[in-house]
């Protein structure tokens, strides 16, 4: 386990019912770093995921945010679901404003320039006064993820971010991920059950597998630092895939453009 | 031609006219006085226009007090069995049984318990709307999708912060719902409601008119009852317009 770890999983095991979704899973994740999880069908990635969320509770085993239980944690965690949970009755800018409602904000003025800086950084600004049934799939994909970074939440756990777009807002979608995780500095842990998407997003990339081990891999092309380690990102997809013992193709689409 | 065009595309007006073509079909073919033509109608309806303000005032009055009545009742009893998994399985088979029986039925027991005078038009016509709102709201909470609720838990929000951006909006279109069905059921028990014991509102002008055989005064009855429908649903679509401009868009 490392020292700094920030996000930790000790010997956590969930059961539904009788039958073990997770069992003793160890895992610790590093402050700042993006973690993609990924992993076949069915092994508990999401389960996983709404663990450290805090929304359902391990059967065994602890699991700590920042050296907090995760309920002491609440409010420096953000999460996105896959189906975003926009209220319909919300605005754009209602929506990205809510968190800070919530955390009850004393300063309005300096949180409406964040908010306004916000939605300049998302290109949501000339939507501010949309509901989501006004807006685009892609749209109301940047008004979730900017409602999960207006609070500057330490941890953010994403659910398939991108799973429901078409492939070009899917690129778009994950360079503003990207730049806003680099920029705020966030712990983020992301379940994808697109390789591409894992590769491009996560720094480390976790591979769930369905004895609960986890398999934890170094993304040969997120390496920037040491360039000569940088590999394309065609050639990490296929080492990646390999690791998986996954013989599918890459969408030609990624590979054209990274 | 712009007016005559604005008036044309009117589905209100255009509404009303074609009940008024279909009246006077109707007492063209039937030619029995009772049934007056809706001209001689509306003339008389302007003689007696004090009267029928005053009587509309007074329905007006019964049924706004009930729903307010219902409303208060009704959201927070729908809330709390929309939260609470286990007091709905408990109340649900009451609310089920209890919601198709024809609440006029209860009328002589109002009547024994109320006495004759307005409490037991009101507590009717509370009775009668009240199941509709409370199931109403319960739908709504019970139609939140978890994942909101996630939402909420994710941002640490307190109960209260859940019922103010969650709850409370989630079900302001199922409490407008709930009340345009009110509106319709509620105006039809006043109906009954005030055919005893009072000589004012419009069910009693009504039924008076019937008795003295006054069809024109009858149909001018008829006619204000559709006119106080009509108000009450505008107003609501006002409110609702203003409430949940979500749904409007």
């Amino acid at each position: 386990m490392s020292i700094k770890a920030f996000v930790v999983l000790q010997d956590v095991s969930f059961r539904f019912g009788d039958q073990p979704i997770l069992d003793h899973v160890e895992l610790s994740l590093n402050k700042g770093t993006s973690y993609a999880l990924i992993g076949k069908s069915g092994v508990g990635k999401s389960t996983l995921l709404n663990l450290i969320a805090g929304f359902i509770q391990p059967s065994q085993g602890s699991i700590t945010i920042g050296g907090q239980t995760v309920k002491k944690s609440k409010g420096s965690t953000a999460f996105l679901f896959q189906d975003l949970g926009l209220f319909p009755w919300q605005t754009v800018i209602e929506a990205v404003m809510m968190p800070l409602l919530l955390k009850k904000e004393k300063n309005i003025e300096s949180a409406k320039e964040q908010i306004i800086s916000l939605l300049k950084e998302m290109e949501l600004e000339s939507l501010k006064d949309k509901y989501p049934h006004e807006l685009s799939g892609g749209q109301r994909q940047r008004v979730a993820i900017a409602r999960s970074l207006i609070s500057k939440p330490e941890l953010l756990l994403m659910d398939e971010p991108t799973s429901s777009l078409d492939a070009t807002t899917k690129e778009h979608i994950q360079q503003l991920i990207l730049a806003q995780q680099q920029k705020l500095k966030t712990t983020l842990l992301f379940v994808s059950h697109d390789i591409e998407e894992a590769v491009f997003l996560g720094e480390t990339i976790l591979i769930l597998n369905k004895n609960g081990t986890i398999q934890e891999v170094k993304n040969p092309y997120f390496a920037q630092k040491n360039a000569k380690e940088q590999l394309g990102f065609y050639e990490a997809c296929i080492e990646i895939r390999k690791l998986m013992n996954m013989e599918t193709t890459v969408n030609e689409h990624h590979t054209k453009n990274r | 031609m712009n007016i005559i065009r604005k008036i044309g595309s009117s589905q209100l007006i255009v509404g009303f006219f074609s009940f008024i073509v279909f009246w006077e079909l109707i007492n063209l073919l039937v030619q029995t006085h009772t049934i007056p033509s809706p001209l001689a109608t509306f003339t008389y309806l302007f003689t007696i226009l004090d009267d029928l303000i005053l009587h509309s005032l007074g329905s007006i009055l019964r049924v706004l007090v009930a729903m307010s009545i219902s409303l208060l009742i009704g959201i927070p009893a729908g809330i709390f069995l929309g939260v609470n998994k286990k007091i709905n399985r408990l109340f649900s088979p009451f609310l089920y049984y209890i919601y198709p029986i024809p609440k006029v039925a209860f009328l002589p027991v109002f009547m024994l318990l109320f006495g004759l005078g307005n409490m037991s038009k009101i507590m009717l016509i509370i009775w009668i709307i009240i199941f509709q709102m409370i199931l109403s709201v319960r739908d709504g909470v019970l139609q939140i999708p978890a994942s909101h609720f996630k939402v909420m838990n994710s941002f640490a929000a307190s109960i209260k912060q859940q019922y103010r951006f969650l709850i409370i909006p989630a079900i302001l279109p199922q409490v407008f719902s709930g009340l345009r069905i009110s509106i319709g059921i509620s105006l039809a028990s006043l109906f009954f409601a005030e055919n005893y014991a009072t000589t004012y509102g419009v069910g009693y002008l009504i039924m008076s008119a019937w008795t003295k055989m006054n069809y024109e005064e009858m149909f001018c009855g008829i006619i204000v009852l559709g006119f106080i429908g009509l108000l009450f649903f505008k107003l609501l679509d006002l409110l609702e317009a203003h409430f949940t401009p979500w749904a409007a868009k």
